[in-house]
C-alpha cells in the first residue's frame, strides 16, 4: 500500500469520488444541497467524522474483534456524529435548526462505514486519517457545486448573498429535492462519460455494460 | 485468542465506556450553552411577535425581553405579556402548535388584550418545504398579520380581511391552510374564552 498522498487526494476527489462515482451519500446530497451554508455545514460534519473516525479505527485495527467489528464501526461513527451535533447545537443554533435531522443521519451516511471497512480497517492511521479527510472533501466539494446551482437559481443568493443578476424569477423546482437528483444525474453522467473517455485514451477497453448502454 | 468471547466483551466494554464518557462530559460541558441559545431564539420569537426590536446581539435580546415581558397567563394559557410605560398591558404573544404539512408547527400570536387586533405571528418551529410551505417564515408572509383587524368569533381568512389582504402563498396551499387552522383554532376556541377585562 504505498499510495502517495498526491494519489490519495486524487483518487478521493475524483477517480473515486464518493458521491458522483461511488454513488455514495446520495439522501444528504438530495436533502441538504438548497443552501450553501447548509452544504457546508454538513460537508464539514461529514468530514470531521469520516477522518476521525478512519483514525480511530485504523489505530484500533489490530485489537478489534473480527466478528463484532461493525459493531465497533458504528459505535465509534456514532460518538463523533453526536459531538458534531452538540458543536453545532452550541454554536450554530441556526444551522442547527435548518439541518433538523440530517447531523444525526451522518451516522448512516454510507462513505463513512465505506472508508472503515475499505480502507481504515487495512491501513496505517495517518493514511486512513488523510484517506477519509480527502473523502470527506470531496463529498464536500460536490455537495457545494448542487447547491450552489440550487441556491442560485432557486433563491436566488448564493450564500445567502443576492447574485440574481439575469433578473430570472427563482425557480421553485431547484429548491426541492427532485433538482438535486438531476443534478447529480448529470454529474454522474459527465464524470462516467470522463472516466470511460480517459480509459479508452489509455487503451485500455471500457467495461462491456457500459459499452452497450453507449450504443443504445 | 483475539476472537474469544472473553476478548471481545471486554473489548466491547472498554470501547463502550471510554467513548460514553467522552460524550457525557462534552454533554455536560456544552448543555447550560444549548439551552441559552434555545432561550435567546425562544425570546427573540416573542419579542418579534409583540413587534418589538429584535435587532443586537443575543445579551441585547435577553435583556430587551427582561425589561418589556413578563410571564402572564391569558386566557389560560403561558403567555408573555408586553407592559407599557405605565404598566398597563398592550399586547400578548400566546404560543401556539399544531399540524402543519409535514410536521409540528409552533410559534407565537401576540393579539392586543380586547382581541380585536393581532400585532404579530412569529414561527419557532416548522419543517414545511424549502421554498414553498417554509415562506411562511418570511417577512413576506409574517407581516401581513400586523395591525390585522380582527374578529375573534369569525377567525382569519385568506382574502380582503380587516382592511387588508391576507394572502396565503402560492404553491403552498396546505401549509397556509394548516396555518390559518391552527390560528383560528387558537382564537376561537381558547382566546375568546378568556375573561372580560
Amino acid at each position: 500500500m504505498a499510495e502517495t498522498v498526491k494519489a490519495l487526494i486524487k483518487r478521493n476527489l475524483w477517480q473515486e469520488n464518493q458521491v458522483v462515482r461511488q454513488i455514495l451519500g446520495i439522501c444528504s446530497s438530495l436533502a441538504v444541497t438548497n443552501l450553501m451554508a447548509n452544504s457546508l455545514v454538513m460537508g464539514l460534519g461529514l468530514t470531521f467524522v469520516t477522518a476521525l473516525s478512519s483514525l480511530t479505527l485504523s489505530v484500533l485495527r489490530n485489537h478489534i474483534p473480527h466478528r463484532v467489528r461493525m459493531i465497533v464501526q458504528t459505535l465509534i461513527i456514532a460518538a463523533y456524529v453526536i459531538l458534531v451535533d452538540l458543536i453545532i447545537k452550541a454554536w450554530l443554533p441556526d444551522i442547527s435548526k435548518q439541518l433538523g435531522p440530517y447531523v444525526g443521519l451522518i451516522i448512516t451516511n454510507c462513505i463513512i462505514m465505506g472508508r472503515a471497512e475499505a480502507f481504515a480497517r487495512q491501513n496505517k492511521p495517518v493514511p486512513s486519517l488523510l484517506d477519509g479527510f480527502f473523502a470527506g472533501v470531496g463529498y464536500t466539494l460536490v455537495l457545494l457545486a448542487i447547491a450552489l446551482i440550487r441556491e442560485a437559481l432557486g433563491f436566488g443568493t448564493v450564500f445567502g448573498l443576492p447574485v440574481n443578476v439575469l433578473g430570472i424569477d427563482t425557480w421553485t423546482i431547484m429548491v426541492m429535492p427532485p433538482a438535486a437528483f438531476f443534478i447529480i444525474g448529470v454529474m454522474i453522467w459527465i464524470a462516467a462519460n470522463r472516466m470511460d473517455r480517459k480509459k479508452n485514451a489509455a487503451g485500455q477497453p471500457a467495461a462491456q455494460s457500459k459499452e452497450v448502454t453507449r450504443r443504445g | 485468542m483475539k476472537n474469544g468471547y472473553g476478548y471481545t466483551i471486554v473489548f466491547m466494554l472498554l470501547v463502550s465506556i471510554a467513548f460514553g464518557a467522552v460524550l457525557s462530559l462534552t454533554q455536560v460541558g456544552l448543555s447550560p450553552r444549548i439551552a441559552r441559545n434555545a432561550l435567546i431564539a425562544e425570546r427573540r420569537a416573542i419579542l418579534e411577535a409583540l413587534a418589538e426590536d429584535t435587532t443586537g446581539g443575543d445579551q441585547a435580546i435577553l435583556d430587551r425581553f427582561t425589561s418589556l415581558v413578563r410571564p402572564e397567563v391569558f386566557a389560560g394559557l403561558n403567555a408573555y405579556a408586553l407592559t407599557g410605560d405605565d404598566g398597563s398591558i398592550d399586547a400578548y404573544a400566546v404560543p401556539f402548535a399544531g399540524a402543519g404539512l409535514w410536521g409540528t408547527i409552533r410559534g407565537y400570536l401576540a393579539v392586543t388584550p380586547d382581541l380585536s387586533t393581532v400585532v404579530g405571528l412569529t414561527f419557532t418551529e416548522q419543517n414545511e418545504t424549502p421554498g414553498l410551505g417554509g415562506r411562511i417564515d418570511e417577512p413576506s408572509f409574517k407581516e401581513q398579520f400586523r395591525g390585522l383587524a380582527i374578529d375573534p368569533t369569525q377567525g382569519l381568512a385568506y382574502g380582503p380581511a380587516g382592511g387588508n389582504q391576507l394572502d396565503a402563498i402560492t404553491g403552498a396551499t396546505s401549509t397556509s391552510r394548516a396555518v390559518l387552522q391552527i390560528l383560528n383554532r387558537l382564537l376561537q376556541e381558547t382566546l375568546v374564552t378568556k375573561e372580560a377585562p
